[in-house]
């Protein structure tokens, strides 16, 4: 029964995973833990599927603490990082947040995160568990090679901090029940007693962000998840922030971003400051933003019953022969859709607009229909009535 | 969660004789709990015949799929439609009305193999 198993999560690293400040809320609260990125993490409590529809219809709680957290502090802080990311981070105002690539000369994503400007002497940054030290390592290699960095101060504090999600409709009350501020931009966030509270997410859906430090981190997750069940919400794991991410087709390094890949072959565009001097990758993306790329990512909705997973081939079933095209990137099973959804990328030339595309599953392929990202009618930037 | 009157399989299935020469199986609990959410249900038609462990449909949950596996030699001759339109049912009564395919058996003595309850609990805590 269980000797097939394809888990989307795998062991990444052979040490024992570490357990983040949250770890024996999650043992108690009888959530299933599994090694992601060398992080011993929730993922899943009451299933995918009921924790999915929390945050959609109600509340969602996640920890992410594996995440990592990065400042950048000193004079040019936002030089520095003008130079390390392809973000314009010049043109982000102090007390907003943006998602931005840390690109290498190729290209290639070092990683996607999310940089906090407090100002032009302070950016707090939001790396993957995986890339803090490849950020790290990147931020400072642009530092030591110019002199007008030299006093800037890049700092690992992941250990320091724990980060929580609340997403969902009632994302405010909960929050305000805890005692947090709400009224906040899209993308804005402010500093509270040592906690950031950011008006950001990972879901599509209206929520909050908090960075807390790790001795408050027990306290704030009790009041959120308490706040929470009182809306008829609660604690979501990482399953269910996997699909709730892919049916808003947002991208995860690993699976759409690699460092290996060319930035553009995923919808990542807007992201770049393009009219920056210069910054880590530029040469690269701009030449292929020129030239195009010869592999793109397509958003796949199943109309057969099934569901994608990461590697299994892409088929164009349009032209005189099926022929493989393509590989999915990410795929699951969509609960509010009920459908198979799916990430791919394919081949620029071989697929053209109006092409049937399938997946095969298993040996099985499947029809699909491509559509139009998000999966789902969701707005992270509308906040509910 | 680990009926005393079934007979149970390495691969996780349990198995009851409901009626001479006809067997019913499905997955146990653990299994059910191990794949999580299931989400899909696909078994075979009636009257397949099918050979002790022949991969013989599959279950998959949010995160994996699994195949089913015959847990005896038999044919086909009831599938739980309950099973492929509300594939919660087997994660809700894994043991009940979550069950998968009976079976019509020319060797019930082929049960006497499986694990019972005892045997397979001390299976699922090697795991």
């Amino acid at each position: 029964m269980l000797a097939d198993t394809n888990d989307q999560i795998q062991d990444s690293e052979p040490q024992q995973p570490r357990q983040g400040p949250l770890h024996q809320r999650h043992v108690d609260l009888g959530a299933k833990l599994v090694d992601f990125a060398g992080w011993l993490m929730p993922i899943e409590y009451e299933g995918v599927l009921k924790e999915h529809m929390y945050v959609r219809e109600s509340v969602g709680i996640f920890d992410v603490s594996h995440m990592g957290t990065v400042l950048i502090s000193g004079q040019a802080a936002s030089a520095l990082a003008d130079v390390a990311f392809a973000l314009d981070v010049a043109a982000v105002a102090s007390g907003k947040a943006a998602y931005g690539l840390c690109l290498n000369e190729s290209g290639g994503v070092v990683d996607d995160l999310l940089i906090y400007v407090r100002s032009n002497t302070e950016i707090m940054v939001i790396p993957n568990a995986s890339n803090a030290d490849k950020v790290v390592s990147a931020l400072t290699e642009v530092r030591d090679s110019n002199s007008e960095f030299a006093d800037i101060e890049i700092a690992d504090v992941g250990i320091e901090f724990a980060i929580l999600a609340v997403q969902g409709p009632t994302a405010g009350r909960v929050l305000a029940e805890a005692g947090y501020p709400t009224e906040l931009d899209y993308m804005s966030f402010i500093d509270i007693d040592d906690v950031t509270v950011a008006r950001s997410g990972y879901t599509g859906e209206y929520g909050f962000e908090l960075v807390v430090p790790t001795a408050q981190a027990a306290s704030v997750w009790d009041a959120l998840v308490e706040a929470a069940k009182s809306q008829d919400g609660g604690p979501v794991g990482l399953g269910a922030r996997d699909t709730l991410r892919l049916e808003m087709g947002y991208p995860l390094h690993g699976h759409e971003l690699a460092p290996d890949r060319m930035a553009l072959t995923a919808p990542v565009g807007w992201t770049i400051g393009w009219d920056k001097p210069a910054f880590i990758g530029r040469e690269a993306i701009v030449a292929a933003k020129e030239q195009g790329t010869d592999r793109k990512l397509v958003a796949l909705r199943f109309t057969d019953r099934g569901i994608p997973r990461e590697g299994m081939a892409v088929v164009n079933l349009s032209g005189e022969e099926p022929r493989e095209v393509g590989v999915v990137t990410s795929g699951t099973f969509s609960p509010s859709l009920k459908a198979g959804i799916a990430l791919a990328l394919v081949d620029t030339e071989s697929v053209a607009n109006g092409d049937e595309l399938a997946v095969d599953v298993r040996g099985r392929q499947l029809a699909t229909e491509r559509v139009t990202l998000p999966f789902v009618d969701s707005n992270p930037r509308v906040v509910p009535a | 969660m680990i009926p005393e009157d079934l007979k149970y399989t390495e691969a996780h299935e349990w198995v009851q004789l409901v009626s001479p020469g006809v067997v019913r199986f499905g997955i146990t609990h653990f299994a059910q709990d191990s794949l999580g959410d299931i989400v899909f249900v696909s078994l075979p038609e009636e009257g397949t015949a099918v050979g002790q462990g022949d991969a013989c449909g599959e279950v998959e949950s949010t995160k994996s799929v699994a195949d089913v596996y015959a847990p005896i030699a038999g044919t086909v001759t009831a599938r739980n439609d309950v099973v492929e339109t509300s594939p919660e049912a087997i994660n809700d009564e894994p043991y009940g009305n979550g069950w998968l395919i009976e079976l019509s058996v020319e060797d019930e003595s082929a049960l006497e193999a499986l694990m019972d309850a005892a045997a397979y609990k001390a299976h699922t805590e090697g795991q």
